[in-house]
């Protein structure tokens, strides 16, 4: 039979392992904070450097049909308007700080998530058949000199990889982005309501 | 590194072993303890700038710490897990030497306690001056000791109980 003091005297000897350093809760402390904000940059870095590449076109060959010329146009334009779109809703989680504004910071995160599902549903939309209409143009001039069947495979491969991305990875990607936002909208209001209760 | 980072790792060794024992104590599971230390930090992280020196900092800590265990088994996910917390301990038992198995067994016992009761007690046994208690969970000081009262003796019961079998 223990007292209480036995209990106490035992609390006073024991000691726990905590398995996280300082240092690595600081850098996770830094990282779920950015991470969206990052992922975010990345997504406009690639969709800059897909516009240049699409743009370079011009510059290292010498097209000489109308169409190779209204399909590039075509593809840099919907690259651009998807970029400047991207770009604007990286602007409403950029600019306002959980520590700052809690509540503001949360109306942000859920206008975000809101504007991605509208963009991973209408303009998504738009967007694949804007890159369709464009490629369509261009295999014109580009695969006209090519053996047929080398045109098949190229229309199949390129089609092929739109469908597979319009289809599969957007509804994953979807399903996660949604999964992610909302998991750190419940997460700020939560602490947001702590932290009003202190 | 800036002034701020230096002041949490300053704050993080001084208080993560107390808070550690707080989670752990609430939980009754490692792994839980680990998310809620976690959860704690960042916490602090992010309002590091809003302290303004009105409690003492560990007081500040612990009420932050206070409010994310009583939040943390509120969600329906981390309820799943709070029901294999038990078996959690119950496995880890035997891989324990004997001193570590009154150690488990203790944290068994206060696991089994009310929610409030278990932080209540965590904080008394790593010896925090009574009027920071009450500060931090909110009861008037007289309260808190008839309270504390009471559950040394419902804790003491419980651990010999799971001692007995």
């Amino acid at each position: 039979m223990q007292e209480f003091d036995q209990i106490e005297a035992l609390w006073a000897t024991h000691t726990v392992d905590v398995t996280i350093s300082a240092d690595d809760m600081l850098k996770q402390a830094k990282k779920e904070v950015n991470g969206m904000r990052t992922k975010s940059l990345l997504n406009i870095g690639g969709m800059c450097l897909s516009f240049i590449a699409v743009a370079c076109l011009w510059l290292f060959f010498d097209f000489q049909s109308w169409t190779t010329h209204v399909g590039v146009s075509i593809i840099v334009l919907s690259v651009a308007v998807y970029t400047v779109i991207l770009y604007n809703n990286h602007r409403i989680i950029s600019k306002s700080d959980f520590t700052v504004d809690p509540n503001e910071f949360i109306s942000s995160l859920k206008r975000y998530q809101l504007n991605r599902f509208s963009l991973y549903n209408k303009l998504y939309w738009f967007y694949t058949v804007a890159l369709s209409l464009g490629m369509v143009f261009f295999f014109v001039e580009v695969l006209g000199h090519l053996d047929l069947w080398i045109q098949i495979v190229f229309i199949i491969i390129s089609f092929g990889w739109m469908i597979f991305c319009s289809t599969l990875v957007r509804k994953a990607v979807i399903k996660r982005d949604k999964e992610r936002i909302a998991l750190l909208i419940e997460k700020f209001e939560r602490i947001s309501g702590q932290l009003q209760g202190q | 590194m800036d002034q701020k980072d230096i002041l949490f790792k300053e704050i993080f060794d001084k208080n993560s072993k107390k808070i550690f024992h707080l989670c752990y104590g609430y939980t009754g599971d490692k792994d839980s303890a680990n998310d809620l230390l976690q959860e704690t930090f960042l916490k602090v992280w992010q309002n590091l700038d809003k302290f303004r020196n009105k409690s003492l900092i560990s007081t500040w800590i612990y009420r932050i710490a206070v409010n994310t265990c009583l939040t943390y088994l509120r969600s329906e996910k981390r309820q799943a897990k709070d029901e294999l917390t038990e078996n959690i301990i119950e496995n880890k038992i035997e891989e324990f030497s004997e001193k570590n198995e009154q150690v488990a067994l203790l944290y068994k016992s206060i696991s089994k306690l009310e929610e409030n009761d278990r932080l209540i007690i965590t904080m008394v046994l790593d010896e925090l001056p009574y009027n920071e208690i009450a500060d931090i969970s909110g009861i008037s000081e007289g309260n808190l000791r008839v309270k504390i009262h009471r559950i040394k003796q419902k804790l003491t019961e419980l651990y010999n109980q799971h001692a007995r079998i």
